[in-house]
């Protein structure tokens, strides 16, 4: 069994995959809520207010990516845009993010198009 | 095509002060204090007497043992495995050796047992009561106006939901109540108790019941037979087949440095 081997060899410390994860989603989860506000401020309405937020949410990811994770990930030799040095998936890093903000992005969408527009 | 006119709504904006400020205040302060009330009533682990501790504690060595069996050398595993194998047949861990063989006793009896239960009975409570008493507080205040403005269309299934206690037929769904702005706070304040109380807070009930959803039953439920989990313990002790992370590490190491 060479992958649960190479596990025991590299062991992963489950502290440091949820701190990580958790780091993420927390800037997530806040600036989900800040596009929020922008986009009700704006007064964009159904896709291109989605549009946006994952538009936004996506470049977030990227900006974290490049300011945090690839100098420590590029110089180890990893490919660009592999986060596999400090979190387990890549789809997880990529993808994740959009979709757990996305409650706190409607409430703050609805308020704020609430307040301003209507 | 036909072209749907805008609906347009002319609200008092008194509404806004009156209704969705109290009601986003409220939310905010019940995750608030659902939040300190878990950490004020989390009881701290009982103190246990040293034969129960020391039953818990040898089958808990016996599972450390099998899953992290690699980083030991093979001399030094199969020493322990001896050691603890004998002691799980020979009974000697019990915390009653002489009730081996017995059945279980019924759980409910059992106080330690009662205050395990306890505790998952107050943490139901702490979500149960508060949105009982909000979404209660909400109907008899606040039912019956319009509110909002959904800035995305749905369809017409939700209109039921979100405009509960307003029987108008033609309005557009995406006209919401109060109640429906009460559905949005519960699952988009998340990110409201990450500023005020940090990511480990423990306030937001989504997040509480996807963890208990996940959470495997503790360690050693209340009812089982110590003496059974001690044998298969030394059946599963038995069965793993030793490697150590150690082997060929020189291999390893030498291609490392040749690279």
């Amino acid at each position: 069994m060479p992958s649960e081997r190479e596990f025991q060899i590299h062991p992963i410390v489950q502290e440091s995959v949820v701190h990580n994860s958790k780091a993420l989603s927390n800037l997530q989860s806040l600036t989900a809520s800040l596009f929020g506000i922008s986009v009700g401020i704006l007064g964009l309405e159904s896709y291109s207010g989605f549009l946006v937020y994952f538009v936004f949410s996506f470049i977030t990811t990227l900006l974290f990516y490049v300011l945090k994770v690839a100098p420590e990930s590029l110089s180890e030799g990893r490919p660009p845009l592999d986060p596999t040095r400090f979190y387990r998936g890549v789809f997880e890093f990529w993808l994740s993010g959009a979709f757990s903000g996305i409650s706190g992005f409607i409430l703050t969408w609805t308020l704020f198009y609430g307040l301003v527009r209507v | 095509m036909v072209q749907i006119p805008v609906q347009t709504l002319h609200r008092d904006p008194q509404l806004f002060y009156w209704i969705l400020i109290p009601i986003t205040v409220v939310m905010v302060l019940t995750g608030v204090l659902r939040h300190y009330a878990s950490v004020l009533m989390a009881t701290a682990p009982k103190k246990q007497d040293v034969k129960a501790m020391r039953e818990q504690r040898f089958l808990g060595r016996g599972v450390t043992l099998r899953t992290n069996h690699h980083v030991l050398s093979q001399k030094a595993f199969d020493v322990r495995r001896e050691t603890l194998t004998a002691g799980y047949e020979s009974g000697a861990y019990l915390k009653e050796p002489e009730k081996k063989g017995q059945p279980p006793a019924n759980p409910l009896s059992d106080p330690s047992a009662m205050d395990g239960m306890m505790g998952m009975m107050k943490n139901n409570m702490a979500m149960i009561i508060p949105n009982t008493l909000i979404m209660s507080w909400i109907n008899a205040f606040f039912s019956g106006y319009v509110i909002m403005k959904l800035p995305f269309p749905i369809t017409i299934k939700f209109k039921s939901m979100l405009q509960a206690g307003v029987q108008t037929k033609d309005m557009d769904p995406r006209w919401m109540s109060s109640i429906s702005w009460y559905f949005l706070c519960i699952f988009g304040l998340q990110f409201v108790y990450v500023f005020l109380l940090g990511s480990d807070n423990a306030a937001s009930q989504v997040a509480q019941q996807m963890q208990q959803q996940q959470m495997p039953n503790p360690m050693g439920g209340p009812g089982q037979d110590p003496d059974k989990q001690f044998k298969a313990e030394a059946e599963n002790l038995a069965v793993v087949e030793h490697y150590s992370v150690l082997d060929d590490v020189e291999e390893r190491l030498l291609a490392g440095i040749k690279s």
